[in-house]
């Protein structure tokens, strides 16, 4: 099975350590993640990686999760790639400005390993 | 709010104590798999047998403004810390910290989650995170103000919400 590459955006490291754990036991074993801890951060990994899924949050120093979704169309840095919101922001107004930046998901903290799976599972397209 | 009346008139439902306890009960059970028990105000001995304390702060912004605060001694935000991460923490050291910025975070977004017309027109700042001892945290004049204490495995949580303004 192809390794699935993932792109984990999110100032803490404790949440990205989390949201890795969730994919894992989503039954995503064999993954390659790549970590950034700002949008700035993550556009960088996406210059250097080609993933399949990214997860991101939105409230973020530097640049934030609305602000790296605009860049990545902009710059057209993964295009067909999922984007996939993880944040403790939850109003219908979020849900819909993420969306119109081009998120395919979004998933509130907290959050169970389900839904991590429910949400992104069906957004891979993989070998 | 959505049926015309402002936050202020809602301000009832908004301080409603329980809705405090059910934010802690979901972030607790959905991220660290641990239940809580809220204990109360006369068995409180928060943070007073140790020297160093933790304290998160996310700040609100927008219709309400104020703050959701978390604070704890180093052994319960060390014990909170394990659960979340799934790793045996030993120290007050950065992912200690990182994760109570995170744990506050969360709560501060399940409080304000509970009600539809906060969630939208409410933001929330990035944490930040306090250790030390001997030092206070002051809001003059609060709109309102919520705190209870919470305790897992012998040690104890207390997280508060401050509002020092409602539009």
């Amino acid at each position: 099975m192809t390794e699935v590459q993932v792109l984990i955006v999110d100032d803490s490291s404790v949440m990205r350590k989390i949201i890795e754990r969730a994919l894992r036991q989503s039954g995503l074993d064999a993954i390659v993640v790549h970590e950034a801890s700002s949008g700035l951060d993550g556009l960088e990994v996406l210059r250097q990686h080609s993933v399949h899924v990214i997860l991101s949050d939105i409230n973020m120093p530097s640049m934030d999760g609305l602000e790296f979704l605009r860049q990545i169309q902009s710059q057209r840095l993964a295009p067909g790639v999922p984007v996939v919101m993880i944040t403790t922001e939850s109003s219908e107004e979020h849900v819909r400005q993420a969306i119109q930046c081009g998120a395919r998901g979004y998933i509130r903290k907290p959050f169970t390993a389900e839904q991590v799976k429910e949400r992104v599972l069906p957004l891979l397209n993989i070998d | 709010m959505g049926n015309g009346q402002s936050l202020r008139e809602l301000v009832h439902v908004i301080a409603d104590p329980e809705h405090l306890d059910a934010s802690v009960e979901e972030v607790l059970r959905l991220m660290l798999g641990i239940q809580s028990q809220r204990i109360a105000n006369e068995h409180r001995g928060c943070c007073r047998a140790e020297q160093e304390t933790v304290t998160a702060v996310v700040g609100f912004g927008g219709l309400l403004s104020g703050a959701c605060v978390f604070r704890s001694g180093s052994q319960a935000a060390i014990k909170l810390a394990s659960h979340m991460t799934g790793m045996h923490l030993a120290a007050l050291d950065d992912t200690v910290k990182d994760g109570i910025g995170e744990l506050c975070n969360m709560l501060a977004g399940a409080w304000k989650g509970k009600f539809p017309g906060l969630s939208a027109s409410c933001g929330l700042s990035v944490p930040a995170v306090i250790t030390g001892c001997d030092y206070n945290l002051h809001v003059q004049a609060p709109e309102f103000r919520l705190e209870h204490t919470y305790s897992i495995d012998e040690t104890q949580f207390t997280v508060s919400i401050v509002c020092d303004n409602l539009q």
